[in-house]
């Protein structure tokens, strides 16, 4: 009696998700459908996307390039988590706290703050210039596909560390010790013992930096320059700019679709390393 | 002992986070309430509009605000559509006198998104010169006025003085391939394809090789070292020495000019792009009144004259125009030369509009 | 201790990249110039003026204000679903975890767009209700992940003593499983309250005409120019955080590096 009360309380929680989650994808579906001159139901904002070779293109270049964020943040924060689960215990806590602290700025702040930094004759140029590292005032890495990369991977790779982190510390030290009496190698310890204790992390590491990256907007026009148009500019130019609101619908129907696929392809990925 | 710390930790965020909310509702809490109409209270008149448009411009604003009792509120606008899809979505009385030109005001007028002008509670309005008092976009297909020419001007060329010893003399410089990386155009579908059509020989008002233009702009895509959006960010690409030359209106190029900038303005030979902004009134205003007394304002001479000579772009005032020292006109690309090199921008069918955004979208996809 | 060698230098590097910018912010936000050009002169003027810009601290309060109510609506709402959560099983348990997890998996900027489209759907006029609800959407989850990795910590055996020694539920709830769980719906809270506070797509599409946040006023001064006195707010909040830190920090002493660690034994 007291179990089936309770499980109620999980009403609220629920009930606010289907409402303000569930009710308005249903909706924008609804839209996805409709033709925009009101005649009604219609497949034609799909095949709008399909039929045009820019829409497929920009897909392709907004999955590029959060798989390469992705690839770089998981370069820097499993190394970095590593070392705080394992072998810096001592300066743990402070470490975590200063990657915490620049999540007190504004995310587009920071980004504003490496178009300062990347751009010809910025901080960057003057200071490889004060050390003689480079010559000319030239420095050519903001407006291109490294600066978003550059931005984008300082935006998520801290949410990594973090999850990958937890994953580490959560794993029991003896389980090493045994490992190494047993004779096996640091990296074959590494690969049988540490790294599939850290799969959860890693996966949810992964999604918690690919999902933001496929939806980015205002990241690559800031830093991307000519070539800064991803699949969610072109979203908000139809809710923004062209009134195409069914084709915009569409497109954000189909980015979705991207997203879901693409986690559980992870997920399964994640999964083959449970033990 | 663990209880202790819970507890003490506990009420340590808790405290910290009542302090955070006691810093947020503390102080004044005059700044949401909107709309008001108290006697006290300001009216507030809401104005979509360019950035340092002059309804932003304190000192030009000053008389008015003071004489009405109210208060400017701008919102800024990022182009021609945006501005639109505002005036479809907002709400009633979130937007009152907003600055519209051909590109879109035929759709407003026809959805309907604009209120009929009285062009008799202008005083100020057969002033302007004739051929702006019957400006045929400001007209409706019922015969009646819903927009007031305020300024007209150019998108053109300008130039680092400092960092180009020759100045451009055609808009085909700015597909040129030895500026490469030193230019920037604008990100705006309308202004890249007209000015492709220009520079192909083709009628910018109709085109009629799309293919040729998207591969020209294609080709000069590389060139840019960035596109711009907005005139702030045209500034700073100038103002570091990001670029040498690019696509810029009239007005901004003069206000530039004034702040001590080493700029130059050229209508070049082989043509530019022509514009004429006017004002018209939101349907959803609830400040008619103030909006008409706001527009009579704006068009009137002494506005007119100084914001045009502070870096404003040419006014349709024949008065205010005739005010201004020729040379500067010349200089900042008002004068009748210039004038007779423009391609004035046309208003295009929805099917047509989505044609060129969806070239520029290919062009940035490329 | 010469094999940590290596391990500190990664440390540092990686921290140098984090800090980068946030020292550019800083420092910019003294220099003299408009345009954040260099060289860099020394000035407080940006200061100044960040004190008489009513537009930039009433977006400021605006977006205290839309946080605070979403971190406590988050700690109310995450509390009950994970109350209640454990009392269901198996398939019922798995169904509702990915449920409320879903938003997670959705960029903000679908949420957000379809939220308007939600708005438009049942004609209403944009409203502040909609922007809360859009950013309580998007930090539940987060909320509840916090409070999931302390129940799955706790002990059940604890309230099932409890409930056998005679207390009623609500005794349960109040002396054993809420003390047990504060610092967490407090940390998820806060969690909550910080990614309300930095949302910029949520807002950008919902909030009503004339009313503001701090994104999105940094989104336009990006836009439509940028002053150095956003660098100052921006040093401002990192100020005032910093400062909430180190007072949590002294209340709570060596324990709280060590919860921030995650190091069990404190805990």
């Amino acid at each position: 009696m007291e179990h089936k009360k309770r499980r109620l309380l999980t009403l609220p929680a629920v009930g606010w998700l289907l409402v303000f989650t569930v009710l308005p994808l249903l909706i924008m579906l609804f839209y996805s459908v409709q033709a925009d001159d009101g005649s009604g139901f219609t497949f034609a904002n799909y095949l709008r996307f399909f039929s045009k070779g820019m829409y497929l293109k920009l897909t392709g270049r907004t999955i590029v390039w959060a798989v390469l964020v992705t690839v770089f943040s998981l370069l820097i924060a499993y190394p970095l988590a590593y070392i705080l689960a394992k072998k810096l215990k001592g300066a743990r806590g402070i470490i975590l706290v200063l990657i915490i602290i620049p999540f007190f700025t504004n995310q587009l702040v920071r980004i504003y703050s490496w178009l300062i930094f990347l751009q010809d004759g910025g901080v960057l140029n003057r200071l490889l210039g004060a050390l003689g590292l480079s010559s000319g005032d030239t420095l050519g890495i903001l407006y291109t596909q490294a600066a978003v990369i550059i931005g984008l991977v300082h935006a998520y790779f801290p949410y990594m560390v973090i999850t990958i982190y937890m994953a580490l510390e959560r794993m029991d030290d003896a389980m090493l010790e045994a490992s190494a009496s047993l004779g096996a190698t640091k990296m074959t310890t590494f690969r049988r013992v540490v790294f599939p204790a850290s799969m959860p992390g890693v996966v949810s590491g992964i999604l918690i930096v690919f999902v933001p990256c496929l939806g980015t907007f205002v990241e690559p026009r800031i830093l991307g320059g000519t070539d800064g148009m991803v699949i969610g500019t072109v979203i908000e130019d139809q809710f923004t700019e062209l009134y195409g609101w069914n084709f915009g619908a569409a497109i954000a129907f189909l980015l979705l679709a991207m997203v879901l696929l693409s986690m559980m392809a992870i997920s399964k990925w994640g999964r083959r390393y449970d033990v | 002992m663990k209880r202790n710390f819970l507890t003490r930790a506990g009420a340590g965020i808790l405290s910290l986070v009542m302090l955070l909310g006691l810093a947020a509702c503390g102080g004044d809490t005059n700044g949401e309430t909107a709309g008001g109409g108290d006697s006290g209270e300001k009216t507030k008149l809401y104005v979509v509009n360019w950035k340092d448009y002059a309804s932003d411009d304190k000192e030009l604003m000053a008389a008015f605000e003071e004489e009405y009792n109210c208060e400017i509120v701008n919102t800024y606008m990022e182009s021609e559509e945006q501005l639109l899809t505002s005036l479809k979505t907002a709400s009633e009385g979130s937007i009152d006198v907003c600055l519209p030109n051909c590109t879109i005001l035929p759709a407003a007028i026809e959805a309907g998104l604009l209120k009929e002008i009285d062009t008799s509670k202008l005083d100020n309005f057969f002033k302007l010169y004739e051929r702006f008092q019957s400006q045929k976009e400001c007209v409706g297909e019922d015969g009646k006025m819903y927009a007031v020419p305020f300024v007209w001007g150019s998108t053109a060329i300008a130039y680092n003085t400092e960092l180009m010893s020759e100045a451009p003399t055609t808009l085909a410089s700015l597909f040129d391939e030895q500026y490469a990386g030193k230019i920037t155009i604008r990100d705006d579908y309308n202004d890249a394809v007209m000015a492709a059509a220009i520079v192909l020989g083709q009628d910018p008002a109709a085109p009629s090789d799309l293919d040729a233009i998207k591969d020209l702009l294609i080709k000069q895509k590389p060139l840019n070292r960035t596109y711009w959006q907005t005139g702030d960010e045209f500034s700073k690409l100038f103002a570091g020495g990001q670029i040498e030359f690019g696509m810029m209106w009239s007005g901004q190029a003069a206000t530039m000019k004034n702040e001590g900038e080493p700029i130059a303005f050229v209508v070049p030979e082989d043509g530019a792009i022509g514009w004429v902004d006017n004002w018209a009134i939101a349907s959803g205003s609830q400040n008619e009144e103030l909006a008409y007394a706001f527009i009579n304002y704006m068009i009137s001479k002494d506005v007119q004259y100084n914001w045009a000579t502070k870096g404003g772009p040419a006014p349709a005032n024949q008065e205010a125009a005739e005010a201004v020292d020729p040379e500067y006109a010349a200089a900042c690309g008002m004068d009748e030369d210039s004038l007779n090199r423009l391609y004035f921008m046309a208003y295009q069918d929805d099917a047509t509009k989505a044609k060129w955004a969806e070239l520029w979208t290919e062009v940035k996809a490329s | 201790m010469k094999k940590n060698l290596g391990s500190k230098a990664f440390v540092l590097l990686a921290l140098l990249y984090l800090y980068v910018p946030i020292f550019v912010l800083m420092v910019m936000g003294f220099n003299e110039s408009r345009y954040n050009s260099l060289p860099f002169s020394f000035t407080l003027k940006w200061y100044q003026e960040l004190a008489q810009d009513d537009v930039l601290l009433t977006a400021t309060r605006n977006s205290l204000l839309i946080a605070l109510v979403t971190g406590l609506a988050c700690m109310v709402l995450g509390t009950l679903f994970i109350l209640g959560h454990q009392a269901l099983k198996n398939k019922g348990k798995q169904l509702a975890r990915s449920f409320v997890m879903m938003p997670m998996s959705i960029p903000w900027l679908i949420l957000g767009l379809s939220l308007l489209l939600m708005i438009r759907a049942v004609d209403l006029e944009k409203n502040l209700f909609f922007v809360l609800a859009g950013h309580i959407v998007i930090s539940l989850p987060y909320t509840l992940l916090v409070l999931e990795a302390r129940v799955q910590s706790l002990d059940q055996t604890l309230e099932d003593m409890s409930s056998s020694l005679g207390a009623t539920a609500w005794t349960t709830f109040r002396r054993v499983t809420f003390p047990a769980l504060a610092p967490a719906i407090v940390a998820g809270g806060f969690l909550s309250f910080m990614i309300s506070f930095d949302n910029f797509p949520i807002s950008y599409f919902l909030m009503p005409a004339g009313i503001s946040t701090l994104p999105i006023e940094i989104q336009s001064s990006i836009k439509f120019g940028f002053t150095p006195e956003i660098n100052a707010i921006s040093t401002v909040i990192i100020g005032i955080s910093l400062l909430c830190l180190a007072v949590v920090g002294l209340i709570m002493g060596k324990t709280f590096l060590g919860m921030i660690g995650g190091n069990k034994k404190n805990v």
